[in-house]
């Protein structure tokens, strides 16, 4: 349940402009807490148009007579591997040292240009789960990442507010 | 439960795990699936050489008693779908089924098109491009071989029926094998994988669950029940309860903070 903060206009100006700074803030990370939901989505678009077997793209043997052929299934599977493994550890990374990255859609990105290496290979039906289990892995970390940034931002901020409209000025730096 | 201690330890490392595991074991799957299916391949295509070589001494001779013998028992084995020899005509001459004798197969069907595609049939074929799956009347699967069977000199040079040199497939063997073992074996590496990722997900969730609760959140709930609870009874301060390091620096602190307030209270109350 969220709480509905009403700030409490003091007689200085500075407080006024700081907690106005403040609730600009809040509304900023309550936007950005939703960015690895609308990642996620994405992806599972994206993945409805994999399942579909990308009906809009040329046949793979058009691209492939074109471009020459892609990897082999098994390197691309192995890369998959490593690419998860590293995404994941980099989202835990940033949880934990409680950075602000806007990484989400990057690994939209990345994870499209698996299912078109695999279904240029003639391979997307055998792998398809595979990736699709990798992109909710890390787009579901990534989620929680964010939201918990901005919780814990949104949290801070106003217990500063209640520390401006208290005391009446900018509480000290942690 | 997101925002909670436990919440925030356990479904991070909770869901990476997890997807990870799920990941490696789908990838894994996948590349022993394709080693069994070329595996698999490379079995029937060398059974297919051995009965075209079974055979070659009874075609030599035009002994089509001793080649439909052959190709019979053949047929009679376990796991034989199904073998059959076409001439160059695309007519089936000899089946382990008798009613498909001298039945005409069409050349855009599977099993014939990756050779009869152009004009001008291909005559040489790799091993993955001579095999094909499919489901039969009985809806089992089954992997088929298609083997040319290839006009060798003194083919062209027998007394008997004489193919001409310029020929170079005098006919193909087309030989089905069950799939029902493979099926099996992939059925119950699933099952093993699923096991194996459930048995490493719920020790991992519940050993690093157990050793958070022992080392943290109980030694947390003891020190917040202390904060919690009144400060001084019957004019004494509560000493802290033992709690582990660094917590219990804190409690100490705590009790110093309530002992000292105690003392200045008494010695205003003597005044």
């Amino acid at each position: 349940m969220t709480k509905k903060m009403t700030p409490h206009i003091s007689e200085s100006g500075d407080n006024a402009a700081i907690l106005h700074d403040m609730m600009r803030e809040i509304d900023r990370l309550k936007n950005f807490s939703t960015r690895g939901l609308k990642a996620l989505a994405l992806f599972l678009v994206v993945s409805s148009a994999a399942w579909s077997k990308f009906p809009f793209l040329p046949p793979a043997e058009t691209v492939t007579a074109l471009l020459g052929p892609p990897p082999t299934a098994r390197i691309i599977s192995t890369v998959l591997l490593i690419y998860t493994f590293f995404a994941i550890a980099l989202s835990i990374a940033r949880l934990t040292s409680g950075i602000e990255h806007r990484s989400s859609f990057c690994h939209v990105a990345y994870l499209t240009a698996f299912y078109l290496f695999y279904y240029f290979g003639n391979t997307l039906e055998d792998n398809f789960l595979a990736v699709c289990g990798a992109g909710i892995t890390i787009l579901g970390t990534e989620s929680y990442r964010i939201w918990n940034y901005c919780a814990t931002g949104i949290s801070e901020k106003r217990e500063a507010a209640e520390y401006v409209n208290r005391v009446g000025r900018h509480p000290p730096e942690a | 439960m997101f925002t909670t201690l436990v919440g925030k330890a356990l479904i991070p490392v909770g869901l990476a795990v997890t997807g990870f595991m799920v990941v490696c074991c789908l990838v894994l799957y996948s590349a022993i699936r394709d080693d069994l299916n070329r595996g698999e391949i490379v079995h029937a295509t060398n059974l297919a050489d051995t009965v075209l070589k079974s055979t070659r001494y009874a075609m030599h001779k035009s002994d089509r008693d001793m080649l439909s013998t052959i190709i019979s028992n053949v047929g009679a084995q376990n796991g034989v779908d199904h073998v059959r020899i076409f001439n160059k005509k695309g007519t089936i001459s000899f089946s382990a089924i008798n009613d498909e004798i001298n039945r005409q197969v069409d050349k855009k069907s599977e099993g014939c098109i990756g050779c009869h595609k152009e004009a001008l049939p291909v005559t040489t074929l790799g091993n993955m491009q001579k095999a094909r799956t499919f489901k039969n009347s009985h809806g089992l699967d089954v992997i088929a071989i298609t083997a040319p069977i290839y006009n060798e000199p003194d083919c062209s040079t027998a007394a008997c029926h004489v193919h001409p040199p310029e020929q170079k497939v005098l006919g193909t063997l087309d030989i089905g094998l069950s799939r029902a073992e493979r099926n099996r074996s992939l059925s119950m590496l699933r099952i093993q994988m699923a096991v194996f990722t459930g048995m490493c997900l719920i020790l991992t969730l519940t050993g690093i669950g157990s050793l958070l609760r022992k080392n943290v959140f109980l030694p947390l709930q003891k020190l917040r029940d202390y904060v919690e609870a009144p400060p001084v009874i019957h004019g004494t301060p509560q000493p802290p309860p033992h709690l582990p390091h660094d917590l219990d620096l804190i409690a100490a602190r705590y009790y110093g903070a309530i002992t000292h307030g105690n003392d200045k209270k008494n010695d205003t109350t003597h005044l």
